[in-house]
């Protein structure tokens, strides 16, 4: 509850910081860079269950018996504007066939880079490094990692896991235009899902030393009938020493992917 | 074709084949220049960013023809230049179009190198000064023995029997030499990015997208008990040297032969507007009779590097284990079952 809590005072921050409320202590309070853009640099994580399911869920049952409470669906109040996802008809059946199989079907468990937004919400931190000319994103799954453009490199020469990242600020916020990603990666691990139309601009805004404000625009015509959004806060991870440590999954999943080429042991 | 040598997942996103690097090494004097100034950051570190290529024609372990000749004649760098490009060149297509597609590759996807290093020298190593690996302790000796005793016998069992770069782990160089970092050309992609911040170096290597975000200040490395694949780095600035310190390796990598307790030390130096020196000190007193060091002066790339989805479009390692599965059905029924 408190955290959710939470959710909702930093949003009104946020809204109140974009309608300059108070727009003079702002810029005393957040550090920034020698250019005077924020600085975002850091290593930053959600606190949130979104992985679990983008949009407003009770808890649930793991995905197998045995495992208990162990991939038992955390509950979680949901990162969706409204709440609802506005699926094509077809989509939102897919969706549910998608959550029957997540087992089979999510991309996350097989190690694949998670694409965006699903970076910024998996429960593993992420370390930003700002400079003029390019923001580099780390993140510890899956040793995934993009770089934003500061300066427009044109259009991507094909589609990419985590997409094609042109960023601009617009005024302290910094507003990613995210292009040509694949159509294999998912919102969460409830199978909500886009295909390769997947556009996605991204704005993050610093709240205060510690905290930022993540909010995401998607549009997909071909899966949904509008467009939607996120937001969701970024906590920065203050323990000593945090450091991004090595989360190079491969080996986690090489039985399940390639489990049934294995030599039997009886040839 | 030896299996698992030309498989199929480096076709994506390849398209960042930085093929002309540029011509200008063959005059170039065999040393830098002492008094180059590198650019620096806006906190007065020397500006190591941009990409980089580790590409090279000069061999890792000086060749016998070369003797205890450390560094090249002009004359003789410029006809041996010519000989391994000749060696590496795979732009021939006048074969016919079973071979040719068997070697899968042309020209255009490899990435040897073009030049031998600026410094004429007769190999990568640097020291010892024979240019050659010191041997292995006899304890590092067995260690190898044993594994390739084991991959003869089971070649492809399972995935954890294939190289790591065939399970999309790590890029370990040509060969089987057993992980990384430090980082080694191999076939093709040969590029490496540096980022940098006051406090941070991240080092990306093209080859599936391997990041380090290597932290300078001063913290200690990780506990002991807590082994990495590509280690646990640290760094530090030794004038306007960019010095990172790595251990906690695993005792899954044996680069060339090194054991889990491996200390790598890499040194990056911008030498001139288009060279990072990039060498590393590799100390394992239980693999290596000695400690070595190698150097390969990196050219800097006018591209960026694209992302090398390496594991997520593995069909190279179904491909591998599906075909292992046919010959020992080949077998079986040949041999009457």
């Amino acid at each position: 509850m408190l955290r959710n809590q939470c959710v909702a005072l930093l949003s009104l921050l946020a809204l109140a910081w974009n309608s300059q409320v108070s727009s003079q202590t702002v810029v005393e309070e957040i550090p920034r860079t020698a250019e005077g853009t924020p600085r975002l640099d850091g290593i930053w994580q959600a606190l949130s269950e979104a992985n679990w399911d983008i949009r407003p869920h009770a808890a649930g049952h793991a995905l197998l018996p045995e495992l208990g409470t162990f991939t038992a669906i955390h509950p979680g109040l949901g990162i969706v504007e409204g709440g609802a996802l506005p699926y094509q008809e077809w989509a939102a059946a897919r969706q549910q066939e998608n959550f029957a199989n997540r087992l089979e079907l999510d991309p996350e468990g097989k190690c694949f880079m998670p694409g965006v937004p699903r970076a910024t919400y998996m429960p593993f931190p992420f370390q930003i490094l700002q400079t003029p000319d390019l923001v580099m994103i780390a993140y510890q799954y899956a040793n995934a990692v993009r770089t934003i453009h500061m300066n427009d490199p044109g259009p991507a020469p094909n589609n990419s896991w985590m997409g094609w990242s042109v960023g601009r600020w617009e005024g302290d916020t910094l507003v990613v235009n995210v292009t040509d990603m694949s159509e294999q990666t998912w919102f969460d691990r409830a199978g909500n899902f886009h295909s390769e139309a997947l556009r996605v601009v991204e704005r993050y805004t610093v709240l205060s030393p510690n905290h930022l404000l993540y909010e995401a625009t998607i549009e997909d015509p071909d899966v949904f009938t509008r467009p939607w959004s996120i937001s969701l806060p970024l906590y920065r991870r203050v323990e000593e020493n945090i450091e991004l440590m090595e989360f190079k999954c491969v080996e986690f999943v090489e039985e399940k992917i390639y489990g049934h080429l294995r030599k039997q042991s009886d040839e | 074709m030896s299996k698992g040598k030309l498989h199929g997942y480096c076709v994506y996103f390849i398209i960042a084949m930085f093929g002309a690097i540029g011509t200008v090494w063959s005059q170039a004097p065999p040393s830098f220049d002492a008094n180059y100034e590198p650019p620096r950051t806006p906190s007065g570190q020397p500006d190591l960013q941009g990409v980089w290529s580790n590409a090279i024609l000069t061999p890792f372990e000086r060749p016998e023809e070369f003797g205890d000749q450390a560094f090249l004649t002009e004359e003789q760098a410029n006809a041996y230049q010519e000989q391994r490009r000749q060696q590496t060149f795979r732009g021939d297509r006048t074969v016919d179009v079973e071979t040719d597609v068997s070697h899968a590759y042309n020209d255009f996807w490899w990435d040897w190198g073009t030049e031998l290093a600026r410094t004429r020298r007769t190999s990568l190593i640097i020291d010892p000064p024979d240019g050659r690996l010191p041997a292995l302790t006899p304890q590092a000796q067995r260690r190898r023995e044993a594994r390739i005793a084991r991959r003869a016998e089971h070649p492809a069992d399972g995935p954890e029997d294939r190289l790591l770069r065939e399970r999309c782990i790590i890029w370990d160089g040509n060969n089987d030499s057993g992980g990384g970092p430090p980082m080694m050309p191999s076939a093709y992609n040969n590029n490496f990015q540096i980022v940098q911040t006051e406090d941070y170096v991240l080092l990306l290597k093209e080859m599936v997208h391997e990041t380090r975000v290597v932290p300078l200040d001063g913290r200690p490395h990780l506990h002991d008990s807590v082994r990495q694949w590509l280690g646990s780095s640290r760094g530090r600035w030794e004038g306007d040297t960019l010095v990172i310190e790595t251990k906690n390796f695993t005792d899954k990598t044996y680069y060339q032969g090194a054991s889990e307790h491996m200390q790598l030390t890499e040194r990056f130096t911008r030498v001139a507007d288009d060279v990072l020196l990039y060498e590393f000190t590799v100390n394992d007193p239980q693999a290596f009779m000695r400690p070595w060091t190698a150097q390969i002066p990196t050219v800097k790339l006018d591209g960026m590097i694209y992302e090398f989805a390496c594991h997520e479009t593995n069909r190279g390692m179904v491909g591998l284990l599906s075909g292992a599965r046919a010959e020992e059905a080949a077998a079986r029924e040949a041999a009457g079952n």
